[in-house]
């Protein structure tokens, strides 16, 4: 069974492979990340050896217990549900719960990421072992710990695979990949506060922490080599024993439930789009706000551009060597107006396949023109608020409200720019945006050229282009900053223009190219 | 090809007004052609089906036809007008219910006849009654206000017809309308669609359900490898006394296989 199973992923990995460059081009450089975290994990775990004993095992308790715990998220936030491994499929085959989890295991275990993962565990028994008997009990410690990664990440996804398959567990995972993104930053601010003084110290302080976590168990073991080594690994043994059961028990139940999350909820009628103007422009603005708010994808970026404007706000001030000022005050909302302008580099990519709702209907650039005014007025309603309420904050922070007055200026001046430069790459650079997310491509396969080209163009053309009021705001000339809005509605305005040309004569071409199967 | 349009159609000017007519439509993906030169006519009012097995043409054709594909090669007409040259009467004059009801997921029911109503110019409180009555006749009152990607395959194909009618088309393209329905949606649709073509609108809708077209249409064009092989009204199509599917399978030439082999099938011993 676990031979069929190994042949089984090896065969879809091939498969996935087999035609297509772009995923062959990305399998490659998988497999280089791997190697490289192998032969690196190797080198720097057998480096402890060098350190002192006790630091060693902190710091190796420390490190099999992320990568336990990188096993677990990793694969539910990156990928959602690994395709290969979604026991759904599995699930018509005369297959009991046993051979299905024997089978599965071996199926995960197959493959750049597991293998990579023991290597890095063994430089532990080199690293840590500091006798004969240490690195026997090492060696075992090790199979354990990456079985333990293994069943763990495995037990978590099938758990949890039905709420991932359900519209609105994907919906959820999407805004938390959003905060696991802004988690990362979080050492860099604590750091930047001065927290860090003693890295020793915070080691020591983490150990104890995870100390009597299965996985720092392991790791303790290695370096004990004695009886409570061996205790120890018993009881890792048994963990892995329990969190295999585990998932056999949540296999068997995955195997004959179903989502049901679609029978429930209704959306409340928008009084809102009373107040719109009617006819076709107030129609693509109460839709775009609608979206803005239902859309998983949409909500993901406007969440990573208030999160990193925060973030950044506070590393800019925290820092002590930094003079805050009227030009520092523009970062935080030309930051966000940045990140919301580039996400409408791709306008019609949202709409995706339903985009022909609107090609059936448009018979002129004019109709186009009215659906790109829709899409800017909609974001600007909500960016524009956003954009002043975090330059009066970091007006506040850097010692004058005043000054958020220009900085709102600039900064929806470069949201104006970069909508205009966006409507423009939008109908010159259409993609699909994938209906699962993944954190290595945002486009379909074949078409992250295109996306890469989009994003890095409109960001290029975008700053150029804000060049003319950011510069001089930036060298302390304030007032030009209030030019930067009428600026930008020229560029925007400009910008729908030439689209709307373009965009109508490619139409089908576009349809086509945000439509593709992902 | 077996054309009986061709003997009495309108350029004889002896027949009838056509609602929709190609000529010589023709498209290339990659190696592989799709259609290959297709002379589609359709006469206004009433019902006209296009039936052909798998990867015969027809979505592409209907694709095509209204506006949503560019041919490599010919030309397509809507109620005498030129889809590629004159969009604006061509696009307030069809409705389109397309294959893989690709819809706007995070709009509502509701929301959506409102956003399609809009876009097309039809003033919002026309648009709300409009919207309001389809969807008591699709009898997706109660459901009016959920959003669209929570939907069943069959409130799909309801929403979007219903989306498709809003704004009174004379000719509806519809892909497939009745797959993967149930017969109470079905039925409903039937009956939607009966009332719409009693006025002289024309419906065009393709479809594997053979008993269903015979039911339905008064005209059967049928396509197979990217042509058209037969088309004409319903009862010259079929001939006498045989049963459209049986003519259906003779026109594309799929008759006979699948009585060698599979010998242990049926014994469930193994």
């Amino acid at each position: 069974m676990a031979g069929l199973f190994v042949r089984l992923k090896l065969r879809l990995i091939a498969g996935n492979l087999r035609g297509d460059t772009m995923r062959q081009v990305g399998f490659v450089f998988t497999l280089i990340a791997a190697f490289l975290v192998a032969v690196g994990g190797l080198l720097l775990m057998s480096l402890l050896r060098l350190a002192p004993a006790d630091v060693a095992v902190d710091a190796g308790m420390v490190t099999f217990t992320v990568l336990t715990l990188t096993w677990i998220a990793g694969p539910l936030m990156v990928f959602g549900v690994d395709d290969t491994l979604d026991p759904a499929r599995l699930t018509l085959f005369p297959l009991t719960p046993r051979q299905m989890a024997v089978g599965m295991f071996a199926a995960s275990a197959t493959g750049p990421w597991p293998l990579a993962t023991l290597f890095f565990l063994a430089g532990a028994v080199v690293g840590l072992s500091r006798t004969a008997t240490g690195a026997l009990i090492g060696v075992v410690a090790v199979i354990l710990q990456a079985a333990l990664c293994l069943v763990a990440s495995r037990a978590v996804t099938t758990a949890l695979s039905r709420v991932l398959r359900s519209r609105r567990g994907r919906d959820l995972l999407a805004v938390g990949v959003v905060f696991v993104f802004l988690l990362t930053q979080l050492p860099n601010l604590l750091l930047n506060q001065g927290l860090g003084a003693d890295p020793r110290l915070m080691l020591a302080e983490l150990a104890s922490v995870v100390r009597w976590g299965p996985p720092a168990m392991a790791a303790h073991a290695i370096a004990d080599g004695g009886l409570a080594g061996l205790a120890e690994i018993a009881v890792v043994a048994l963990v892995v024993i329990g969190l295999w059961w585990l998932w056999i028990a949540a296999l068997r139940r995955t195997a004959v439930t179903s989502d049901s999350s679609t029978l429930v909820g209704s959306v409340g009628r928008s009084r809102f789009d009373a107040l719109l103007p009617g006819g076709a422009l107030g129609a693509v603005v109460a839709k775009e706000l609608k979206y803005l708010r239902r859309e998983p994808r949409g909500r993901m970026g406007w969440l990573a551009a208030v999160g990193f404007a925060v973030i950044f706000t506070f590393s800019l001030f925290s820092d002590p060597s930094g003079s805050p000022g009227a030009a520092v005050t523009l970062a935080p909302g030309c930051l966000a107006a940045l990140m919301i302008g580039l996400q409408s580099a791709n306008a019609f990519g949202i709409d995706g396949r339903a985009l022909w709702m609107n090609a059936i209907v448009y018979a002129s650039p004019r109709d186009v023109r009215t659906d790109l005014a829709g899409r800017h007025l909609a974001v600007c309603v909500v960016a524009v608020p956003l954009l002043a309420v975090l330059s009066i904050g970091a007006a506040l922070i850097a010692g004058d409200v005043l000054w958020s007055l220009q900085a709102t200026a600039a900064a929806t001046g470069l949201l104006l720019v970069g909508l205009g430069t966006g409507a423009v790459t939008s109908v010159i650079l259409p993609y699909t945006y994938p209906d699962r997310l993944n954190a290595f491509t945002s486009a379909a396969p074949g078409q992250g050229g295109a996306a890469f080209a989009g994003a890095f163009g409109a960001m290029i053309v975008t700053s150029v282009l804000a060049l003319p009021f950011l510069l001089p705001a930036l060298f302390g000339v304030g007032w030009i900053g209030l030019l930067a809005v009428p600026y930008g509605l020229v560029v925007a305005w400009a910008g729908r223009r030439l689209a709307s040309v373009i965009g109508y004569a490619r139409l089908p071409d576009l349809l086509g190219a945000v439509s593709r199967p992902s | 090809m077996t054309d009986f349009a061709s003997g009495d159609g309108a350029s004889g000017g002896s027949g009838f007004a056509e609602a929709v007519r190609t000529y010589g439509l023709f498209k290339r993906f990659g190696g592989q052609i799709a259609v290959a030169g297709v002379d589609l006519v359709v006469p206004r009012g009433g019902f006209a089906g296009l039936v052909g097995p798998n990867g015969a043409g027809k979505t592409t054709t209907l694709s095509m036809i209204t506006g949503l594909l560019v041919p490599d090669a010919g030309s397509a007409t809507v109620g005498g007008a030129d889809v590629w040259r004159d969009p604006v009467a061509v696009k307030a004059r069809v409705g389109v219910l397309p294959e893989g009801l690709r819809l706007f997921e995070r709009l509502s029911g509701r929301e959506l006849l409102l956003y399609n109503g809009q876009i097309r110019g039809i003033p919002r409180d026309e648009v709300a009654r409009r919207a309001e009555e389809l969807l008591k006749v699709m009898d997706l009152l109660d459901s009016a206000d959920k959003l669209v990607v929570d939907y069943s395959t069959g409130m799909r194909k309801k929403i979007a017809l219903a989306a498709a009618l809003l704004h009174n088309p004379a000719v509806l393209f519809l892909d497939k309308p009745f797959e993967g329905v149930d017969p109470v949606s079905a039925n409903t649709l039937v009956e939607v669609l009966r009332r719409y073509t009693a006025s002289g609108s024309t419906v065009i809708f393709s479809s594997h359900v053979m008993e269903l077209v015979e039911r339905l249409c008064d005209w059967v064009s049928v396509m197979n490898q990217g042509r058209i092989v037969a088309q004409g009204p319903l009862a010259q199509v079929r001939g006498a006394g045989a049963t459209l599917n049986d003519t259906f399978l003779d026109l594309v030439g799929a008759r006979g296989n699948g009585e060698e082999g599979l010998s242990w099938l049926g014994s469930s011993s193994a």
